[in-house]
């Protein structure tokens, strides 16, 4: 079988991205561009101002001293930054789909392999380039209008909904597919998707480390454990006792027991779970996770909850991280205490991932092929899906600290060390600092104060806590306030290298789901019908309604 | 997409086996790591 069609269409992907490039090189889509990108054009804006002032300066110096004007130039923006890797990659890939588009046009296929590889390409440049659109058109649209809403509706629409380019990218798929359906030139190509989607979740492990287990409460650890753990086992039980079929209960379980969307797509591969399964899991975490984020606020209030027990208990009860953030700013718009103990169990739970994945592939191989009665062993040797191993190998380089500091979390880590000259405290700060020292309620938030004015800089971790504390201590200053949100700021950082390898993961993502979209056609839909919106709501009750006795029994003012 | 309408792979890849797709998979991710640590730095 011949596969390769002659067909121009990778040619004029390939075209179009080129001219992508060139006009955001040129800057001739800057006013587009401003508006998709606000919050990187305001920090263009500012850093612009800075240097035209600074610019002015020099040159009526220069014009006083009878020098001719100096030659200066404005540092990068995170804009520039932006715009320069929207160029780089469309130069790059559309180059390489331009060549091999008219490869296509003028060779005369020939049955083997290079004919095969060559017939992949087209399909895999119409998902790249859909995931494009996606993350550099749609998503910040969605953002842009979340936000706009937020006077209107008093909550970002677009987050709560989780409509980033990981639903973005589904959504899309399914539209191409039930109204256009896909073209013959791209059906081989978009077969590639879940390879996409497999080498972005081996990624994925690098963004995790053991060592930030250490640095979460005991508590948290000991409470998300057996919730994770409880409802993963419950989804398991009953999508076997449902007959939900295996990939479709352990997707949902990952979803209902981790963190929500992306447990769910980091577990799809490993129970081979289908396009259409992995739709209808994150559409049940996302209603129930909506759900939640409206309810849960008013029962706070309602049983009187304080901030560490609302925040513990939408933490672990709240299925998805985008509401858990949204319930704890609706349950205590003013204060932080409410967000930050949700996002320690937030935390805590997403850290189980690795262990999730792991449990998930060696239960589906053993319920797959009805392991009970063969040699397990043998079986997970056989079968055992190997791309979960390098989750596991990044997993274990990371918490090694082989791309970042061995406790960072997603990238961001704690260093004192590493803090430039001039972030450090100015004198007059310091003396600002001085004055409330009295006014500290705790020896640690005392000590880490004096320490901070001593040193000019944050030097430990546990000094940082104690200081996030100090912070909210009533009547303080709010200059003193800021000083030490900058000191706090100055002393956390954002790896590159996990930059780096989080901008892939999300590319691998991206172009996998939109692929993945595309084979989720109306039929499979019916065909899959509404047991994992039974499952996930059964257990999602359950885990609710348990975190709230266990919080109200436990929790009091420690986390 | 119907199984018939591919001899190589399936209806959701283009590897014949599981394992083969995992393996390019792992090559892929290894290849995107070691560039990853060369190019950019901590």
């Amino acid at each position: 079988m011949i596969y390769t069609k002659k067909s121009p269409a990778l040619l004029i992907i390939g075209i179009l991205m080129l001219v992508w490039g060139f006009l955001n090189s040129s800057g001739n889509v800057d006013g587009m561009q401003s508006w998709l990108q606000q919050s990187a054009y305001s920090d263009h804006m500012k850093v612009k101002e800075k240097f035209d002032a600074e610019f002015r300066v020099a040159k009526e110096m220069a014009a006083s001293e009878g020098k001719p004007a100096p030659v200066m130039k404005m540092a990068a923006s995170r804009f520039d930054h932006a715009k320069a890797e929207q160029a780089k990659l469309t130069y790059i890939v559309g180059g390489i789909f331009a060549v091999l588009g008219l490869l296509i046009l003028v060779w005369t296929p020939k049955l083997g392999d290079f004919d095969y590889y060559l017939s992949i390409v087209p399909g895999m440049a119409f998902i790249v380039g859909i995931a494009f659109v996606v993350r550099w058109g749609l998503d910040p649209i969605f953002g842009n209008w979340g936000k706009a809403a937020i006077p209107l509706l008093g909550w970002d629409f677009a987050h709560i909904f989780n409509l980033n380019y990981v639903v973005l990218g589904i959504v899309i798929g399914i539209i191409t597919v039930n109204v256009f359906s896909i073209p013959g030139w791209a059906a081989n190509g978009v077969r590639t998707a879940r390879f996409f989607l497999k080498t972005g979740v081996i990624l994925l492990g690098v963004l995790y480390s053991a060592a930030e287990l250490a640095q979460l409460g005991a508590l948290s650890v000991v409470m998300i454990g057996i919730f994770v753990l409880g409802s993963v086992g419950m989804v398991l039980y009953m999508g076997r006792r449902m007959d939900a079929g295996n990939s479709m209960t352990g997707i949902l379980s990952a979803g209902v027991g981790v963190c929500g969307v992306s447990a769910a797509v980091a577990a799809a591969p490993v129970v081979q779970a289908k396009a259409v399964e992995i739709a209808y899991t994150i559409g049940t975490i996302l209603v129930w996770g909506v759900g939640c984020m409206f309810v849960f606020p008013t029962i706070g209030h309602l049983l009187g909850m304080g901030p560490v027990q609302f925040g513990a208990w939408a933490g672990t009860g709240i299925l998805n991280s985008a509401q858990v953030a949204g319930a704890a700013l609706a349950f205590d718009p003013t204060g932080i205490e409410t967000l930050k103990v949700a996002e320690i169990f937030n935390i805590t739970r997403v850290l189980f991932l690795p262990i999730i994945v792991v449990w998930l592939a060696a239960w589906y191989v053993k319920h797959e092929v009805g392991a009970e009665k063969v040699d397990l062993k043998q079986v997970l040797i056989a079968k055992f899906p190997v791309f979960v191993l390098g989750f596991i190998g990044m997993f274990a380089l990371s918490s090694m600290g082989a791309f970042s500091p061995a406790d960072h979390y997603q990238g961001k880590y704690f260093s004192a060390t590493e803090i430039k000259e001039d972030k450090l405290l100015k004198p007059k700060e310091t003396v600002l600092l001085e004055a409330e020292l009295a006014k500290m309620k705790t020896p640690a938030e005392t000590a880490a104060l004096k320490d901070l004015i001593a040193n000019r800089k944050v030097t430990s971790r546990v000094h940082d806590g104690a200081l996030l504390s100090a912070g909210k201590v009533a009547g303080l200053d709010p200059l003193a306030k800021a000083v030490i949100d900058k000191a706090h700021n100055a002393a956390w950082h954002n790896s590159k290298t996990i930059g780096a390898f989080r901008n892939w993961i999300a590319w691998l993502f991206a172009i996998g789901l939109t692929g993945l979209g595309m084979q989720i056609t109306a039929k499979a839909l019916k065909q899959a019908g509404g047991k994992p919106l039974i499952i996930g709501g059964i257990v999602g009750t359950v885990k609710a309604l348990g975190s709230l006795i266990v919080v109200l029994l436990f929790v009091r003012e420690f986390v | 997409m119907e199984e018939k309408q591919f001899e190589r792979g399936t209806s959701l890849s283009i590897f014949a086996a599981d394992r083969r797709e995992d393996l390019g998979a792992l090559i892929a991710a290894i290849l995107i790591a070691i560039g990853v640590m060369f190019f950019v730095g901590k």
